[in-house]
């Protein structure tokens, strides 16, 4: 049955059906996480960092780990909204709307982390450029501000973007709603007629906001890698950090966007509209990601050993095979052996697989921060010193209550705003 | 509601708001209305007194700041201690501030403790004293710590006045076998001081005098004296035992013989000595008998009685007859095997046959502890309270529940005596528990007092600050208790200045206040005297000789022997209840607050032992379940473990903290000596299959060939200078000071800082560090660090901003070196650019300071420098009261979520630059001491400006020898390292 402009429309506007109960029941328990990670936050700061598991000489523990986690995934809404636009890859329509909230709530989710993390939470407005009695300026030479600027430059494009982009849609919303659901579309809207004039504007303005997004999808995650490689620390202190680390942003922002799409196509019953070639082609871009991420990793490898510098051959001599062996092979494995079972057609078009790897790449990308961040200055220059590093109950409470808000936003956006751009479905039905 | 009501009620809320969110800072300030005439607010008072930590007597100065002491340091012209003060006198303030100090006296009444006042136990106590004294003679009994020779005679007179007998003076420790040695050859039980500086070539068969050996400051001194590198050579220290304590750590050899083999080690040296013509000024029928006894000694017997190949025997021996100055030291304080006596005979008989004149033995200083009673008087004194009956026993600082073995039953003695037991502990002990009354009395720091730690020497105690819990002092207890006791004197100070009272003096009232001022009269030198005072009774000695060293047992049957050792943190326990000497680590293991044993590697593989797999050590006397920790300088068939943990009482930070080997120990005492033995010869180990975590403080035990304690053999260090070729790598990467000399434009991108006047800098010395972590206490004393405790350590949390790195050779894992590591204050620093609100910062005087107050936690700079130095508040640490007192007011208290570090005492340059500004000058070179170099015993650590082109800063960076800890990174160090120098003998 071919898609028609009306089928586009029903099927979406079909998902923001008054929801059932278990939609309910699912939304609460997510809240509830979110609860029980903010008393461990709260507790944490009541308490002291010593509530969770660093260390010296691991000061840096789970939070920098997700905040890197989910400032990757935050990656891919962007690339293929804003990029994949840009190249006019058609394939990216069905999932751009998706993958782009998950972009915003990912970066919110990673913006929490950054605080979650601080030893004094409420002194965090130190951090900020505005004249002050202290006399003080931030240290614009030190790579957290320029994550403070990268991060929130970000958040603000990629919600503009992502906002920009569903203004027709939340007009279509808006003439078929009444009553308060109405009201509301109407305002968020901003007035949404489809006339010409708007169409010119509304084409120019996503072109150049795409055109602004995509530098940002690149310069963020370089940003976040510099954190690490702008230190002097083994393991942190090299030249491919940040094309490695927007490539590894990528390829874990793809696994998720599949991890989310899967099941969203199951329950709105979106197959048509998210086909199989569209998820295949997310797969063939993970492939290619995989072999960017394991190439990198063979490099930091082979510049150990080519450097003959004994700290530098140890830190990745140890990560290989030292107390923490067994994450850094989860990491090789699931980043890049796993996702070569791609490049067979059967599985790459087989949904469970599919949803399998995705998996397997989200575990391995997060194991892949663990290896970075704990890898490093659990073994660096001075071995008296040397130390492990094992996350506490807080620190999961936290970790699970992020994931928890994560869900938790993408739940209700899926029920209460259009999860597939029917402008953009429409379009490409030229 | 209408909008007025409104806005009161948003006005009030938002009020009330914001002064509920202001943090709660003390809002009273009191100021004295009378100040006492020395106090000046924010000035510190210093009041010279007498370390009691052990029987050393070390001189010090104590910091007493608006009425409370905050620091010790030694006292500068004190003859013993020269400024200087070990780990466990830099923590004797933490008695005084002990939150479980005992505030009242305590009566045992139907098994409950009852507090009373002190006026009810002074009564108590005279009502018992007359009782006793009018049942008739000999019905009192004192047991006491060695003591003073003031304290020691009123003790004696109201012993005397009381008609009782003679006190016993019990140290745990009271070298007995050294003493019966001395007695045996000398003719006199002394403990001659030794004048190691003056050696040249040391032989030590266990004695651990940098740790608890007689006067281990005094000889950490002379050691690094002795030490010093000379034109080309540099005296030789060769350790033998079948356990290497930090002493032999710092040996430029450590050999391992099997346990209890010493003695034939020396008989062996005394046979080659006599053969190849030493000794022959010694007198008949001495040297006839050493010839007599040592002849059985050849090489290979002794090669196979204590398992030292010849080969290295013959090296020993070729080295020692080279020395022109030899001194032999015997067994250890708390002496592993059973030949203890024969050991210190033997040493003493090859001293002799190498010097006839002893010259290395100072009779004219001798060792206050050898005024302790043998330890036969103290099994003897508690069998005679029950088997006399008397009335009233008394036990002033002593712990013997505790320090003596299980099998005497001190505790079911002290029950069944009828006797009314008083102990004047400050603290509920082991002892104090079995007691009827507790009566606690003034702390050394609390009273007047005087106490020379060897003979001639005077040397004052006075309070260093007012009493916190109104503690009478022990004389002045006795006197009331005995109404002067035909002293005439009312008061124990009076008591005190009757007896010091220097009448010949021009103006008494001023020498007496010269005295104090200078805490003792240090008229004696060292040099003083040189030909021994003691000459020995030839024929009896050599009669000794042969009864003692003809008969030597040096059979090894392979069984475990287990060994308590000493410890250089809890001397004989007593240094339990303070949480710096809980915390810092052992020096060798790196393990803080537990007590793990000593297992050699092999027998641990042999066993299946990983570190910390809790083994039983059983033996005829107890067992013990105790962690394993693998330690390979330890004969195999050994198992070692420290005294001093695992009490059962003694405040919150030495209840059930680690394990007491003493109750493995057999009660039986040396044959000759009347000594305890510290070890047992036939022990058995099991593995239980348990395994406990360790608080160990250290990664790696080895340096994985890094740069960073780099050591240099003597002949490269005085062959020909090669031209050293620069470069990049770790290793040829070039000294760069931290001034602009230090930066190369070829190599630095940026410019060096600019410096105002001064560039601070210290200069740490390899070769002097001996490891004894001084410095890591005096900087928790000075700088308000925090004690984290056990389980913080075990997640590896320690706060020191000082920590002394031990690393083992990995090809010879008994060669050790110790590397004090605190901030290197780089001049380009990993950690400053990384902070986001500049918390870490670049002085005008090259200082990396630390800002508590800008620092919101990223802790970037911690992750970032390469010396791991940086120390993060996880949680809010704990001063319980009336610790917080103990607190430095010129250092903040930092509260949790903030990153701190070494200062290098910056309150300390603070202080100098104010006498220096008010004198219209600039800080001279050694007028800033920070706290670490202040105390260290062998003067390891020497800190100044690089800017002073005369300070001996200057001098040492110029020293072949200077390096940087992995300056390769390129952070120009403020801290320069000078290689430890080793020779192979």
């Amino acid at each position: 049955m071919e898609l028609t402009y009306e089928k586009i429309d029903n099927t979406v506007l079909a998902t923001l059906k008054p929801p059932e109960k278990g939609y309910w029941v699912l939304v609460s328990l997510l809240l509830a996480g979110v609860l029980m990670g903010a008393s461990c936050w709260l507790y944490q700061i009541l308490t002291g960092i010593g509530v969770a598991g660093q260390n010296n000489p691991v000061a840096w523990g789970t939070y920098l780990i997700n905040f890197v986690f989910w400032v990757g995934i935050a990656h891919s809404g962007t690339l293929i909204s804003a990029i994949l636009h840009l190249f006019r890859a058609g394939w990216r329509n069905p999932i751009a709307r998706a993958a782009e909230t998950m972009t915003v709530f990912a970066v919110c989710t990673a913006g929490l982390y950054p605080f979650i993390h601080l030893g004094r939470v409420w002194m965090v407005y130190y951090m900020l450029p505005v004249p002050n009695q202290r006399l003080l300026w931030p240290n614009f030479q030190s790579p957290l501000m320029f994550d403070v600027v990268a991060i929130s430059t970000y958040l603000t494009v990629s919600s503009l973007f992502w906002y920009t982009g569903m203004l027709p849609d939340l007009a279509i919303i808006r003439d078929r709603t009444t009553g308060i659901r109405h009201k509301i579309f109407k305002i968020i809207s901003l007035g949404w007629t489809g006339r010409f004039e708007h169409w010119r504007h509304y084409t120019r303005g996503y072109l150049f906001f795409a055109a602004l997004a995509t530098p940002l999808v690149i310069s963020v995650h370089s940003v976040v890698s510099w954190d690490f490689a702008l230190g002097v620390v083994p393991g942190w202190h090299t030249t491919i950090f940040a094309p490695y680390f927007v490539a590894g942003a990528i390829h874990s922002g793809l696994a998720m966007v599949l991890t989310l799409m899967i099941p969203l196509r199951a329950i709105f019953h979106y197959e048509e509209i998210i086909t199989i070639k569209v998820l295949e082609s997310v797969a063939k871009t993970i492939i290619f990601t995989g072999l960017i991420v394991g190439f990198a990793y063979g490099t930091e490898v082979f510049i150990a050993w080519y450097s003959h510098n004994a700290v530098e051959i140890e830190t990745f001599r140890w990560r290989a095979f030292g107390d923490y062996s067994l994450e850094y092979w989860i990491m090789v494995v699931c980043n890049t052996v796993i996702p070569l079972l791609l490049l067979f057609k059967r599985i790459r078009t087989h949904i469970k697989w599919l949803f399998a790897i995705s998996i397997f790449v989200n575990i391995g990308m997060w194991y892949e921060r663990f290896v970075i961040i704990v890898g490093s200055v659990g073994h660096d220059f001075i071995p008296h010193a040397w130390g492990l590093y094992t996350p506490t109950i807080v620190e999961f409470g936290i970790m699970i209550g992020s994931f928890c808000l994560f869900f938790f936003l993408f739940v209700l956006f899926v029920k209460h705003l259009p999860s597939v751009s029917m402008t953009e479905m429409k379009e490409s039905l030229h | 509601m209408d909008r007025r009501t409104f806005l009161k009620l948003a006005g009030t809320g938002s009020i009330a708001f914001a002064s509920g969110c202001t943090a709660n800072p003390e809002k009273t300030l009191y100021s004295l209305v009378n100040a006492p005439d020395d106090m000046v607010t924010g000035q510190p008072a210093w009041y010279a007194s007498t370390c009691r930590e052990c029987p050393a007597g070390c001189g010090i100065i104590a910091k007493n700041r608006e009425g409370r002491a905050v620091k010790l340091e030694g006292n500068p012209s004190h003859p013993i201690n020269r400024g200087k003060l070990c780990i466990r006198g830099q923590a004797a303030l933490q008695d005084v501030y002990d939150p479980d100090r005992l505030k009242t006296p305590l009566l045992k009444q139907n098994n409950r403790w009852e507090e009373i006042s002190y006026i009810r136990a002074a009564a108590i106590l005279k009502s018992r004293i007359r009782t006793a004294q009018q049942k008739g003679p000999d019905r009192v009994r004192l047991i006491s710590g060695v003591a003073g020779e003031t304290l020691a005679s009123l003790f004696s007179a109201c012993m005397g006045y009381w008609n009782a007998g003679k006190p016993v003076w019990y140290e745990p420790y009271a070298f007995e076998s050294l003493k019966q040695a001395h007695k045996d050859i000398f003719g006199q039980p002394a403990l001659p001081s030794y004048r190691m500086e003056k050696a040249d070539f040391l032989l030590g068969c266990g004695a651990d005098f940098l740790e608890t050996w007689l006067s281990p400051v005094e000889y950490a001194r002379k050691f690094a004296h002795m030490r010093r590198p000379g034109q080309g050579r540099k005296a030789v220290f060769i350790s033998i035992g079948p356990f290497q304590s930090l002493t032999a750590a710092n040996a430029d050899q450590w050999i391992s013989c099997n346990p209890g083999s010493e003695t034939a080690v020396l008989l062996g040296l005394i046979r080659t000595a006599l053969e190849r013509g030493k000794g022959t000024r010694l007198p008949e029928p001495l040297s006839g008998k050493a010839r007599e006894v040592s002849r059985p000694y050849t090489q290979s017997k002794v090669s196979e009685l204590t398992g030292i190949s010849t080969e290295q025997l013959t090296r020993l021996a070729e080295a020692m007859l080279r020395a022109e100055s030899p001194l032999i030291l015997g067994s250890a304080t708390a002496h592993i095997g059973e030949a203890a006596y024969e050991t210190d005979l033997a040493a003493t008989l090859l001293n002799l046959v190498l010097d006839p004149d002893a010259s290395l033995f100072d009779f004219n200083r001798r060792h206050r502890v050898e005024s302790a009673n043998p330890r036969q008087d103290t099994v003897a004194f508690f069998n005679t309270i029950v088997t006399d009956s008397p009335d009233l026993v008394l036990i002033h600082q002593a712990n013997p529940v505790f320090t003596l073995p299980p099998g005497h039953n001190i505790t079911e003695k002290l029950a069944e005596t009828p006797a009314f037991v008083i102990s004047f502990s400050n603290a509920m002990d082991e002892t104090a528990a079995m007691a009827d009354l507790i009566f606690p009395t003034a702390l050394g720091l609390e009273t007047w007092d005087e106490y020379g730690g060897t003979t001639g020497l005077v040397s004052m105690l006075q309070p260093v600050m007012g009493s916190l819990t109104q503690a009478p002092a022990i004389g002045d207890v006795l006197l009331a208790a005995t109404d002067g006791a035909g002293t005439g004197a009312a008061t124990y100070k009076d008591y005190l200045i009757s007896r010091l009272h220097d009448a010949s003096a021009t103006d008494p009232a001023a020498a007496w206040v010269s005295l104090i001022q200078q805490g003792g009269r240090f008229s004696q030198t060292e040099a003083a005297g040189t030909a021994p005072v003691v000459t020995p009774p030839i024929p009896s000695a050599a009669n000794h000789v042969a009864d003692a060293l003809s008969a030597v047992k040096t059979v090894h049957d392979g069984k475990i022997s287990f060994a308590a050792v000493s410890s250089l943190r809890f001397w004989d326990g007593r240094g339990a209840n303070k949480p710096w000497l809980n915390e810092i680590p052992d020096p060798l293991t790196k393990v803080a607050w537990q007590t793990p044993v000593l297992i050699h590697p092999e027998r641990m593989e042999e066993m299946h032992l990983m570190p910390g797999d809790r083994i039983t050590i059983r033996t005829a006397a107890g067992e013990l379940t105790a962690p394993a920790y693998d330690y390979a300088g330890l004969h195999p068939d050994m198992a070692v473990m420290a005294i001093g943990q695992g009490h059962d009482a003694y405040g919150r930070y030495a209840r059930g903290m680690g394990l007491n080997p003493i109750t493995l120990l057999a009660p039986a005492l040396a044959a000759v000596s009347g000594g305890p033995r510290f070890g047992v010869n036939d022990a058995t180990l099991t593995a239980n299959g348990r395994n406990q975590i360790l608080a160990h403080t250290d990664g790696s035990r080895i340096q994985h060939g890094r740069k960073i304690a780099l050591s240099v053999d003597l002949k490269d260090l005085h062959g020909e200078p090669h031209a050293e070729k620069h470069g990049l790598t770790m290793h040829d990467f070039p000294l760069t000071l931290p001034t602009e000399e230090g930066y190369d434009p070829k190599r630095d991108m940026y410019k060096s800082h600019s410096h105002d006047t001064y560039r601070w800098g210290m200069v740490v010395d390899l070769d002097r560090c001996i490891g004894c972590e001084a410095c890591a206490a005096a900087c928790y004393a000075e700088n308000n660090i925090g004690v984290v405790g056990e389980t913080q350590i075990i997640k590896g949390r320690e706060m020191a901003w000082l920590r002394v790195e031990r690393y083992h050779d990995p090809d010879r894992p008994e060669k050790i070196i110790f590397l004090p590591m605190m901030c290197q204050h780089c001049d380009n620093a990993p950690c400053e650019p990384v902070c986001p609100v500049y918390a870490p910062h670049h002085s005008r005087e090259g200082l990396n300071n630390q800002i508590y107050n800008r620092c919101i936690g990223t802790r970037f700079c911690a992750q970032n420098c390469p010396y791991k130095v940086r120390r993060f508040n996880w949680l809010e640490w704990k001063w319980p009261a009336p610790a917080n007192l103990q607190l430095n007011p010129n250092v903040t208290v930092r509260g949790k979520g903030v990153m701190e570090k070494c200062s290098f005492c910056i309150q300390r340059i603070k202080d100098a630059r104010n006498v220096a500004k008010n004198e219209n000058r600039d800080i001279r070179d050694g007028e800033v001491v920070p706290a670490c170099v202040q105390t260290c015993p062998t003067g390891a650590l020497t800190f100044g400006s690089y800017m002073d082109k005369s300070s001996r800063l200057n001098k040492l960076v110029r020293d072949p020898r200077a390096y940087q800890v992995m300056g390769y990174i390129n952070t120009k160090p403020a801290v320069i390292y000078l290689k430890k120098i080793t020779q192979i003998i």
